[in-house]
């Protein structure tokens, strides 16, 4: 174990595998001599040199239609998005090309792309640079979208990523770079996908949270447990593939649920979710299950207007409380 | 040009022709269904470039793409059946007409997003450089995918990188009904190179020898480590966008004149007038394309249609 | 510390009960669970127990008197104590309605700010709803704690743990309904689960009524003729079409008889016309072993001993749960479970046993001001035996009119089994047991 920073958990596996797989290598935006503005490929161009690790266009379009060709052509490419709010900007050949080749191909296509970048509020870059835009992903299948929400989720999904044959979106988020936890040393640790992670147990209530709001679930279910209520707190780690077993089994549990995300409430995973939980589970809810996201609305630049519009620790405390008719 | 590289194009046009006379044929039957974009009178562009292509080298397609399919490698049985949507098709009756794709033979799609393929070929031609293999790659694109962002983002980046990487763009006077001098800033597309420091050209794309030309000046230079070359094919598009166009975009004078251009009959009258092949020679191999197309449009009538439990077949990779 | 005793809710929407009786007097003695006093509602007559031992201090709301639900009606405590706190700082909203031990609500779980008013269906969650149907509970009566009151899981689980479940006979909406619709309860026959009222059936009668208004002036309308009402009608016609019917009728002067139902109070035990009956009855039907038989296809059952019926008018209809082995009880251990058996007719909590393997039947409409009357047996008994008011009445006796208390006996037999002349026989042997019911000793 090594304790480490979220974004050099990254970098650490970036270069592993990049030293264990020729194939991979890396584009994006200012990611060469200046390591990625949030430094996740710092030092990698000294390692494996301009081709391997190299500097694109402003050209989110273009670069990722090259990652999607090359990926076709054998070579497993990363493209790091800056911000992943630019990833609307390659739209096409992320959700018609990527997503779609190895279907309408019939198979006879593999397509190995790990699409990453960081999103989320916290550096107030307003709407264009704050969104978190996993739903859309989610809703094209094709896709896989995994989340981590700390330094050892990001090296075990990344790594899986890395060894995985499908188009990846990688949603890092930039309030967690500088978080730091315990990694593991080993060059093969690896998280599967689809395999939630059970951060606290509980009996009262089930929250399932992503990225960054795992950790702020997390505080709030140790306050709760000084008022007699034990929540269980779920990270799915991956929205596609989703581990409905694991969150289903919880809600059979505790008979109540809230999803938490930093995206948008309306049509936002929480939406997908709740659905799975009242299909799946729907005889052992005992009240409905909420769903917490950002309000539907822009996130503003201003830091007050930022924290009226998503969910904050007072909000998941007051649904807790809600769902236990409190 | 060498006899049996003609020959070569001069089969690959008449498959690509009576291969989509039969498509056209099977639509009018209602033997398949979605849409059927037909690149009669442009076999030339596909057929000469592709001769100049080995199966490791790439290129994309477009929504118009049976003639570079063809003439990239694939057989005529797999491609009419999946024009048909049968299990036996190149896509199992999951893509259709517009996204046959064999990577094996190096046709990394045809694509139904106008100039998406574009940025693709760019990536097949990063691959090759980064194994530093001498492979290019070729795509193909029209006058209307000319104006999409992605094309000149790709264009950049083949040129800031040195790409291997090939663009031909076939100038067919029409973007559905829309004439380019309607939707297009220039007369000549290949000018548009200038702005990405690339040598561009051209050339007459209903001529054989003209494509060659360039088209083999290209690929050396892309294989030299120079970086991408643009080609603009002027050609003409005979039929309609898709079936039942009722064409009100032009005249039919102006596609008879067309039609006295043809491609093929151009090469078969060079061929005999140069005493390269014979007039029987020629018309055997016209004979044999004709069989061949039959067996296609038998195998893919009597191919099964895809198992609709496996529907959701191929969605994801099982690692 | 002084416990209030308060006019207890009976019946989700019960707003006010009629105190008819207090069974205990001010400054008497009294223990928990014990019979406090009587009242009624619009729906039931029912005897409410003490929620507390000590000396009834203060009885504020005296017989008669109509009071609003959870209003304070007296005060149980020690002997001096100071009570009046009780009277001042509670609001009766503040009550809490479990006091009262006879409240049978189960789970009705007070919540602030939640509104406790049924709406027409009963919400309840997918959980609550699993763990009901796992645990066989009926929660149809439950008010949830949950939100406009949504049944939750834990209001469930703490009907489980404890509190008995009321089931009534009538479902809150269709009681609801009733209600607004001025209808008589009597007269709507339930077709839900063991003839619950439902609201469809509520609807039907007020749909008939509708459609009377509409088509004429008359005042026809058509009930369901279901449930108990058909089981009722099934065994009336059964017991006359299959046994011979005959009727005796007797007076018997009572003046003994009352006054021992007074001695007996006198001296705390709560003991009814009823009850001496039941003893005397049984009594006598030892004595005559053929009006305490069935006639079978073996043969005629004689039985020694005697699970004496007794008819007891409900909302809709009528049920005979029998005290059991009443020849062996003492009057005092057949008064408290005669009551005990009302009480759960009443409130439809009889189980099955407690209304099979009767002998014989009692049927009294003395309440009712009915002189005399001829019941119908209850099979496979073969006697009933119906009991008129007691009445003062000028007799002659050795010569001169006296006034005396009189009560007419009618004994419906099974002539079949039982001659003229024995029936006759069983009738003297009661009238010279009332007459003279030291006997009994």
């Amino acid at each position: 174990m090594s304790r480490k920073a979220y974004a050099i958990a990254i970098k650490d596996v970036l270069a592993e595998e990049m030293r264990r797989d020729d194939r991979i290598f890396i584009m994006g935006e200012d990611i060469a001599e200046q390591g990625g503005i949030f430094g996740c490929t710092r030092g990698l161009l000294e390692e494996f040199g301009e081709s391997r690790v190299r500097n694109t266009p402003i050209s989110e379009a273009g670069f990722m239609g090259a990652g999607v060709g090359a990926a076709l052509a054998g070579m497993k490419p990363v493209v790091e998005l800056m911000y992943m709010d630019f990833s609307l900007v390659a739209a096409d050949q992320i959700l018609n090309q990527a997503a779609k080749i190895r279907y309408m191909y019939g198979g006879k296509a593999t397509l190995p792309l790990v699409i990453r970048g960081q999103q989320g509020i916290g550096r107030g870059n307003a709407a264009t640079h704050s969104q978190s835009t996993e739903a859309i992903f989610m809703h094209i299948p094709g896709l896989k979208v995994a989340m981590p929400s700390t330094p050892a989720d990001a090296a075990g999904l990344l790594r899986t990523a890395l060894r995985d044959n499908n188009p990846i979106m990688f949603f890092e988020h930039k309030l967690l770079y500088s978080v730091k936890g315990e990694v593991p040393d080993d060059p093969d640790f690896v998280i599967p996908f689809g395999k939630a992670n059970i951060v606290k147990e509980g009996n009262d209530v089930t929250i399932i949270a992503t990225s960054q709001y795992v950790g702020k679930a997390l505080t709030v279910a140790n306050k709760l447990e000084s008022e007699g209520i034990c929540a269980e707190v779920i990270d799915p780690r991956t929205l596609v593939p989703f581990d409905t077993e694991t969150v289903v089994n919880s809600v059979k549990k505790t008979g109540r649920a809230i999803v938490v995300h930093e995206a948008h409430k309306n049509a936002g995973p929480g939406a997908e979710i709740a659905s799975l939980i009242m299909e799946e589970a729907f005889k052992y809810l005992d009240a409905p299950v909420l769903r917490l996201g950002a309000k539907a609305c822009p996130l503003p630049f201003n830091l007050g207007l930022e924290n009226a519009v998503v969910p904050q620790e007072e909000d998941i405390e007051k649904a807790v409380k809600s769902v236990l008719y409190k | 040009m060498e006899k049996e590289r003609l020959i070569w194009i001069y089969r690959k046009m008449h498959e690509i022709r009576k291969f989509e006379e039969r498509a056209l044929q099977l639509f009018e039957k209602d033997k398949l269904r979605g849409s059927v974009h037909l690149y009669i009178g442009e076999e030339a562009i596909a057929a000469t470039v592709c001769s100049l292509l080995r199966d490791s080298d790439y290129i994309t397609s477009t929504h118009r793409g049976h003639g570079h399919c063809i003439a990239k490698g694939a057989e005529l049985a797999p491609a009419l059946a999946e024009l048909m949507g049968k299990s036996t098709g190149y896509c199992q009756g999951r893509g259709g007409s517009m996204h046959i794709a064999d990577v094996t033979k190096g046709n990394l799609g045809a694509n139904a997003i106008v100039g998406a393929g574009v940025p693709i070929a760019a990536g097949g031609a990063l691959a090759a450089q980064l194994r530093g293999s001498d492979q290019v790659s070729v795509t193909f694109f029209g006058d209307g995918a000319s104006n999409e962002g992605v094309v000149h983002e790709a264009m950049n980046l083949a040129s800031v990188w040195k790409l291997p990487v090939i663009f031909i763009c076939e100038n067919n006077e029409f973007g559905i009904s829309t004439p380019v001098k309607q939707s297009t800033s220039v007369k000549d597309i290949s000018v548009r190179s200038a702005a990405y420091d690339m040598p561009g050209y051209t050339v007459d794309g209903n001529d054989v020898f003209a494509i060659d030309e360039v088209v083999s000046k290209a690929i050396e230079r892309a294989k030299d480590g120079q970086g991408p070359t643009f080609i603009e094919c002027k050609t003409y598009r005979w039929l309609g966008h898709w079936t039942g166009d009722p064409q009100i975009y032009r005249t039919k004078e102006e596609v008879e004149a067309w039609k006295e251009k043809c491609p093929i009959k151009r090469l078969e009258n060079y061929l005999i007038e140069n005493k390269i092949s014979t007039e029987e020679e020629l018309k055997k191999i016209e004979a044999d394309v004709l069989v061949a197309v039959d067996e296609a449009e038998k195998f893919a009538l009597e191919s099964p249609e895809p198992d609709p439990s496996k529907a959701l077949e191929y969605v994801y990779f099982e690692n | 510390m002084a416990t209030k005793v308060i006019m207890p809710k009976q019946g989700l929407l019960m707003t006010e009960g009629y105190i008819t009786k207090w069974l205990i007097s001010e400054g008497e003695k009294v223990e928990e669970n014990q019979p406090l006093f009587e009242m009624e509602t619009d729906k039931l007559s029912i005897t409410i127990e003490s929620p507390a031992s000590g000396t009834l201090l203060k009885i504020i709301r005296g017989e008669d008197e109509t009071v609003p639900i959870t209003e304070i009606i007296a005060v149980i405590g020690q002997e001096g104590e100071d009570f009046s706190h009780l009277l001042t700082a509670d609001s009766p909203a503040e009550t809490k309605i479990d006091e009262v031990k006879a409240e049978a609500e189960c789970a009705v779980v007070e919540s602030n700010s939640i509104s406790n008013e049924k709406t027409d269906r009963v919400f309840i969650t997918p959980r609550a709803k699993m763990i009901a149907a796992d645990k066989n509970i009926d929660y149809s009566d439950i008010i949830g704690s949950g939100p406009e009151g949504l049944i939750i899981e834990k209001d469930i689980l703490s009907c489980e743990k404890g509190l008995v479940q009321n089931r009534n006979k009538v479902t809150p909406v269709a009681e609801k309904m009733i209600k607004e619709n001025n209808l008589n309860a009597n007269e709507v026959v339930g077709t839900g689960i063991s003839g619950r009222v439902i609201k469809q059936d509520v609807l039907n009668i007020i749909k008939n009524e509708q459609s009377n208004l509409n088509n004429t002036d008359t005042q026809e309308k058509i009930v369901p003729f279901k449930g108990m009402r058909k089981v009722i009608s099934d065994r009336m016609m059964e017991s006359l079409h299959n046994m011979a019917q005959a009727n005796h009728r007797m007076k018997v002067d009572m003046t003994e008889a009352v006054k021992l139902r007074k001695n007996i109070k006198e001296s705390g035990i709560n003991i009814s016309y009823n009850d001496i009956l039941i003893k005397i009855v049984s009594k006598a039907l030892l004595e005559f072993p053929y009006m305490n038989s069935s006639l079978t296809g073996e043969g005629i059952l004689l039985k020694d001993y005697v699970n004496m019926g007794l008819a007891v008018s409900v909302s809709n209809g009528l049920i005979v749960p029998n005290v059991k082995n009443a020849h062996k009880k003492s009057l005092e251990e057949i008064a408290a479970e005669s009551r005990e058996l009302i009480q759960k007719a009443l409130n439809g909590s009889l189980s099955q046993e407690d209304y099979s393997g009767g002998t014989f039947t009692l049927s009294n409409l003395g309440m009712y001001d009915i002189d005399e009357f001829t019941a119908i047996i209850n099979p496979p008994e073969s006697g009933i035996l119906a009991v008129g008011k007691v009445e003062n009445t000028p007799v002659v006796e050795n010569d001169t009119i006296v006034i005396k208390p009189i009560m007419t006996l009618s004994l419906t037999y099974d002539h079949r089994i039982i001659d003229g002349a024995l029936a006759a026989q069983f009738l003297q042997r009661i009238k010279q047991l009332l007459m003279h019911p030291y006997l009994l000793l």
